[in-house]
């Protein structure tokens, strides 16, 4: 039996825009189209949008995500291949977790300085500190 | 010196390319430490690095190569590297 657009979304827990854009991404594709011209799904397709939505949330993009469809149905591909995109991916994530760590501790240190409230905004030693890792002097008022 | 590889287990291409970048490594640099880590087990230490792609490949705990180098860049950079 097969599914409309809206059906299958419900299903799967995704809007039909969303559906319609992994359409214009070439991640998914109506299996045929109703005489009214009404987009028609199979079965099967829900499996896709699952592993796409599970995808997204492990941090893939769409392009990742449309080389791991194509992996997924390729007979040449074997698991360690998947196993490598995903070990790349887990890099790639540590490494912003890392810049954002760093980015987290920098602010720490920034509101630590900052502990008198009233303070004119000409002495507020985070605008300070900011503009002087810009190499730029702060003009007073 | 030391030269570490970063690889995927079951990665062909590393496999492959591996004894010739070890025998240019050697050739260039006697006595040079050659260490080849399953990113897997090291995470920690090639996030450290800064590898985001594999394979790769660092000289004296810096990534130098984020893919796979051939003998000759190996061998170049090695020696400029020598030469300081």
């Amino acid at each position: 039996m097969q599914l409309t657009i809206g059906k299958i979304a419900n299903l799967a827990h995704v809007s039909a825009d969303t559906l319609r854009y992994y359409e214009r991404e070439r991640l998914i594709k109506p299996a045929a189209k109703s005489a009214g011209g009404y987009r028609l799904y199979e079965r099967d397709a829900l499996r896709r949008i699952r592993f796409i939505k599970q995808a997204q949330e492990c941090g893939f993009n769409l392009a990742e995500i449309r080389s791991l469809l194509a992996l997924r149905a390729s007979d040449a591909a074997c698991c360690r291949d998947v196993r490598h995109v995903a070990l790349e991916k887990k890099l790639q994530l540590e490494a912003k977790i890392k810049a954002m760590k760093a980015m987290s501790d920098a602010l720490s240190r920034l509101i630590k300085e900052c502990s008198v409230d009233s303070e004119s905004l000409d002495d507020c030693p985070i605008l300070a500190a900011l503009e002087r890792s810009n190499g730029v002097k702060r003009r007073s008022r | 010196m030391k030269v570490e590889l970063f690889y995927t287990p079951g990665c062909e291409k590393c496999a492959d390319a591996r004894d010739d970048l070890k025998a240019a490594a050697e050739q260039t640099i006697p006595g040079i430490v050659w260490r080849e880590l399953n990113a897997l087990d090291e995470l920690d230490y090639a996030v450290k690095l800064g590898v985001v792609t594999l394979p790769a490949l660092a000289i004296d705990g810096e990534l130098v190569f984020s893919t796979l180098p051939t003998s000759g860049q190996l061998r170049r950079a090695l020696t400029k590297r020598k030469k300081g």
